[in-house]
């Protein structure tokens, strides 16, 4: 099975096997077409982490399954940690069928250079890529300013021009960290575009780059539990 | 400096960031910062950002790549100090 084909039995199976469903997505995939359509340059997606598969969700609230079959480059790769999708044979499936760059959260600083080169490398040819600045899920379950890993700045100020498009989605009963959202879970989504730069140089730099991208995303957070009152 | 001097200013910037404990009783510079002393990866680059700031050097982005143990950052400080 080709992996084009199979995004669609993986929403199908999200939206009518687990039932869930994502509130708002219709302008977030508006504005992402319109984005990869007039950009011809580095496209970065940064969103929110509470939930092993939030880069499927994620990668369903930007676009529908079919869209994907015609611009492929527009699913994003993922960047999963590699402990949790090789401990079982459906989860090794998965990540191999999937556009994943693994991880090993911890790992020497050569292999965590290696991804970041693949990445950058990936985002240079107009592919999509997503990441979880955070680094992992949040155990607090909102979004954590002091989490923000250095390697997506590092990323994105190696790729001049690049946009970020970060991406605040979450289930209405999602409380804190899972492995998996509830059945019959409705998300919400929404987004918000950054072009970040820093007048720093070197490690600092980055730290900033990464550290704006965060903050955009607890700005979106914000904005989420505003419009719940 | 001597090399000692800098491996003691290296370890008292570690010490705040170790989980364990034990690792940092035995410390040696072949200490592997994250595997032994524990040390959240996140939170390297805040390591080095200090080591900026107590050895007065600048250390670029692929310099981190370099550094996984307690020796590697004593040399990359010296290699940078000249």
């Amino acid at each position: 099975m080709s992996a084009p084909l199979w995004i669609p039995l993986t929403v199908g199976l999200m939206r009518f096997g687990l039932g869930w469903q994502i509130e708002g997505s219709e302008a977030v995939r508006s504005l992402y077409r319109e984005m990869r359509r007039g950009h011809g340059g580095p496209l970065l997606v940064c969103a929110n982490h509470l939930t092993l598969i939030d880069s499927a969700l994620v990668a369903w609230a930007l676009a529908s399954p079919w869209w994907y079959l015609a611009h492929h480059s527009a699913l994003p790769w993922n960047v999963p940690e590699t402990q949790n999708f090789t401990a079982s044979l459906p989860s090794r499936i998965l990540i191999s069928l999937m556009k994943c760059v693994p991880i090993t959260r911890g790992s020497e600083r050569q292999e965590v250079a290696s991804v970041l080169a693949r990445l950058g490398y990936l985002l240079s040819r107009g592919e999509a890529v997503l990441i979880f600045p955070e680094g992992g899920r949040s155990r607090s379950g909102r979004v954590e300013l002091e989490s923000a890993a250095y390697g997506v700045g590092r990323l994105v100020a190696a790729l001049p021009g690049c946009r970020v498009l970060c991406v605040y989605l979450r289930g209405e009963r999602q409380a804190t960290f899972s492995d998996l959202p509830a059945r019959g879970e409705r998300f919400h989504v929404l987004v918000d575009v950054l072009e970040p730069t820093s007048e720093l140089q070197g490690l600092r730099a980055s730290l900033d780059l990464a550290q704006q991208i965060v903050r955009r995303l607890v700005d979106l957070e914000r904005r989420h539990f505003d419009g719940r009152q | 400096m001597s090399e000692t001097e800098t491996f003691d200013k290296v370890v008292k910037i570690l010490t705040p960031h170790v989980k364990n404990q034990e690792a940092l009783a035995a410390i040696g510079p072949e200490t592997s910062i994250l595997e032994d002393l524990k040390v959240n990866s996140a939170r390297l680059v805040d390591v080095v950002l200090a080591f900026e700031d107590e050895f007065d050097v600048e250390i670029a982005d692929d310099d981190i790549d370099e550094v996984n143990t307690v020796g590697d950052a004593v040399r990359l400080i010296r290699a940078k100090l000249g």
